[in-house]
């Protein structure tokens, strides 16, 4: 399972979302998850199982395949909610 | 440490500043006058904020990550921040409000992976937040950092 971060640099926005997945993971207590980021140039729709973007480049990322969109990219709690939601479509059991 | 990048000099506050544009230059200022950005640096990141899409910059609770790509004129790594009061609309989208203006130098470098895993725990940080949202003074900004190596 791979979740990548995406942004329009790929070096803000991105990061900090890609961290804040990581974060959430250790929180549900879930390994073996891979995260990245990456700037909205240089991805496709191969390129992770899931991505994670901002309300603003909801749109561009249409078509990158399951396309979760967060409205902070530094509320936890909503982020935390979002990772394990998109755990469960891709059949990954959360413990927590 | 972002204690290093955020030095008191770097810190700024400004009423009434009345639009983002303003905001990005107020902010870029002591980048540019110690040669951290170049002026590019600010026109690349005025740029990226005008663009469709510019306002993914916003990462919410009225903060904005004002940041463009290093070769558009990032001469070391920087941090600076403004306060501006009231909030004004970043792109000049309602949608958008910002109170906190960070303008984020990075060069991609190990060190912005440290910087970025700092920034990303401050401001997941409730109580963080509060105080960055409510610094009157450059003492109040520094004062919420070290707060994080507690954290860590």
């Amino acid at each position: 399972m791979k979740i990548l971060a995406v942004c329009s640099t790929g070096l803000g926005s991105s990061f900090m979302t890609h961290l804040n997945i990581d974060k959430a993971l250790k929180t549900l207590g879930v390994s073996g998850v891979e995260v990245d980021h990456a700037d909205l140039g240089s991805v496709s729709a191969d390129s992770a199982d899931a991505v994670f973007v901002g309300r603003d480049i909801a749109e561009a990322a249409q078509g990158l395949g399951d396309v979760v969109v967060l409205d902070s990219l530094i509320d936890q709690n909503e982020i935390q909610t979002k990772v394990a939601a998109t755990l469960e479509r891709h059949g990954i059991e959360v413990p927590s | 440490m972002l204690t290093e990048l955020l030095t008191p000099d770097r810190i700024r506050f400004a009423d009434d500043v009345g639009s983002w544009r303003t905001a990005i230059t107020l902010v870029s200022e002591p980048l540019v006058t110690d040669g951290t950005i170049t002026t590019d640096y600010v026109d690349a990141v005025t740029e990226s904020i005008a663009a469709p899409g510019g306002t993914y910059i916003d990462l919410g609770f009225g903060f904005a990550l004002a940041h463009a790509r290093p070769e558009r004129g990032v001469v070391r790594p920087g941090l600076s921040y403004l306060r501006v009061r009231p909030a004004v609309d970043l792109a000049d989208d309602p949608a958008h409000p910002i109170d906190v203006f960070l303008l984020l130098a990075a060069t991609g470098s190990a060190e912005h992976v440290q910087t970025m895993q700092e920034l990303a725990m401050l401001l997941t940080d409730e109580d963080a937040r509060t105080r960055l949202l409510e610094a009157v003074s450059p003492a109040d900004v520094t004062s919420a950092l070290p707060q994080i190596g507690q954290n860590a």
